[in-house]
């Protein structure tokens, strides 16, 4: 890791106007230069470039074991919760080494927020999962306007308002899944990172979390990873398309093979790897 | 390579399959309503307008398949494009049809009217040029041959200078009624030969898009400007 940076100067640039059209003008987010994961004598991933641009959606595809939510879980340092992983390259958030010595991984996962394939709400009131966050981070003065500006902006707040006190796990589980946005959502990060939030969901709750998601991006930065090809057409402005190599022994590592604007990456791709797995020829 | 779609790519396949068989249709169709009206035969009109039942009932049966497969199969990359080509085509040799049609019905009206025989040979020579460019611009799709597609502006400018000239040849043809009506359908009948090398071009810009995934009107960049 090249920079050393404090936790407060890992402060997000002040949005910008968000364009219906896309263009490179929106700021770069993260740089993501030349990483490497291992797992121990492992290597899930090797040589990642990437930029992700603010008030995008971007999502990240491919087959199993390609590394993709290996990659996700870099973004908010999430791999540092596993003792054997390494990370080696450059993530830079907004300018700043993301794993600088001086960092505060639990400050940068407040500013980068997840959501899990699972839904995963505490066994606690739904008020109580929301207000959690805000909580913590000693933000107890207008907790009451934070949930229900959260839950709003998770559209969720219609269907709960009159059931704030009523456990959360007695939610459906597409109710639970905004739930879990709603509550990453309130401690007011810059980013979300949402890793296949949507693949344990029937298709009407998958789809209001598709519609939800581009939504927030007028407020948020949206990183997902899936494994629905058409979900990452509907929602993305980008996509990342990752593949595996087999190395030595059967070692399997996962690389970028393309990363482009979504509308090209599957309409006309430029690899022809991407072509085959897009059109199911692959394999 | 394992194909993991391979119901989809044989439904696929053989959509396209049907799309050439009309082309090669549409081929025969230009040649024999060309020769109705060249040996003044309305039988032989009359068979091209009742083939092209033949080539709606494709069109129709194409669109079908087509639509199904669009809202099952949902495509990407190379497949997305060729089912935009496909739907782009269907449409584009149907009109062809219609356009033999057309000179056909013109060969049923004229049967028996005074003719001009210099007119007679350059509607033969709009029809011998135009048929190569069907051909080859199929033969393009077929093989994906951006530079085999890229030629085809340039076969249709004889077609286009002629159609232009076909004006000049009716007025030459005088005040005589009868002949002056003959010379006016024929020049429907240049005309319809000439919308039939358009839509040779068309096919040819479909096939650069497939092959490439950029779509353009030859007419913008080929220099030939013309496309009336």
């Amino acid at each position: 890791m090249s920079q050393i940076a404090s936790t407060a100067e890992l402060r997000p640039v002040p949005p910008v106007g968000v364009s219906d059209e896309l263009s490179s003008e929106h700021p770069v987010v993260f740089e993501v230069r030349d990483l490497d994961v291992f797992y121990g004598d492992f290597q899930a991933v090797r040589g990642i470039d990437l930029d992700i641009r603010q008030h995008e959606i971007t999502a990240l595809i491919g087959p199993s074991g390609c590394g993709k939510s290996t990659v996700i879980r870099c973004l908010n340092r999430m791999n540092d919760l596993i003792e054997t992983a390494r990370v080696e390259g450059t993530v830079t958030y907004h300018g700043v080494d993301l794993y600088g010595p001086d960092v505060d991984p639990v400050e940068v996962r407040r500013r980068i927020g997840m959501v899990f394939q699972k839904p995963n709400p505490f066994p606690k009131s739904i008020y109580e999962n929301v207000a959690f966050g805000p909580r913590i981070a000693g933000l107890t003065a207008d907790l009451d306007d934070i949930v229900e500006e959260s839950l709003r902006k998770a559209a969720l707040w219609d269907e709960v308002k009159d059931k704030l006190d009523e456990p959360a796990l007695a939610l459906s589980g597409g109710q639970q899944q905004r739930l879990c946005i709603a509550r990453a959502i309130a401690t007011s990060p810059d980013v979300v990172l949402m890793d296949e939030p949507a693949s344990a969901l029937d298709p009407i709750a998958t789809l209001r979390i598709e519609e939800l998601m581009i939504e927030l991006k007028e407020d948020y930065t949206i990183i997902v990873v899936t494994h629905n090809m058409q979900q990452a057409a509907r929602v993305s402005d980008r996509t990342a398309f990752f593949s595996v190599e087999v190395g030595e022994g059967g070692r399997r590592t996962g690389r970028l093979v393309e990363f482009d604007l979504t509308e090209r990456i599957f309409t006309s791709p430029s690899e022809k790897e991407t072509e085959d797995y897009i059109t199911g020829r692959f394999g | 390579m394992n194909d993991r779609r391979t119901h989809f790519h044989r439904e696929l396949a053989a959509l396209e399959a049907d799309l050439v068989g009309v082309a090669g249709r549409a081929e025969g169709m230009i040649a024999e309503a060309i020769r109705a009206v060249v040996e003044d035969a309305p039988d032989v009109a009359d068979a091209v307008i009742a083939s092209d039942a033949e080539i709606d009932r494709i069109y129709l049966d194409i669109h079908d398949r087509w639509l199904e497969l669009m809202a099952r199969q949902q495509p990407m990359g190379s497949d997305l494009r060729l089912m935009s080509a496909i739907l782009v085509l269907n449409a584009t040799l149907e009109r062809m049809g219609d356009q033999c049609v057309n000179i056909s019905k013109m060969a049923t009206v004229v049967h028996g009217l005074p003719r001009s025989e210099q007119i007679l040979e350059e509607l033969q020579e709009m029809a011998d040029l135009v048929r190569p460019m069907v051909r080859r611009a199929v033969a393009a799709f077929i093989r994906r041959d951006v530079a085999a597609a890229l030629t085809l502006p340039e076969m249709d400018e004889p077609v286009d200078r002629l159609n232009r000239q076909m004006y000049q040849r009716v007025v030459a043809c005088g005040p005589r009624k009868e002949q002056l009506e003959w010379a006016t359908r024929m020049m429907m009948v240049a005309r319809a030969l000439e919308r039939i090398g358009d839509q040779a071009v068309d096919v040819a810009e479909q096939v650069v898009f497939l092959a490439t995934g950029e779509f353009r009107e030859f007419g913008d960049t080929a220099g030939s400007g013309d496309r009336t």
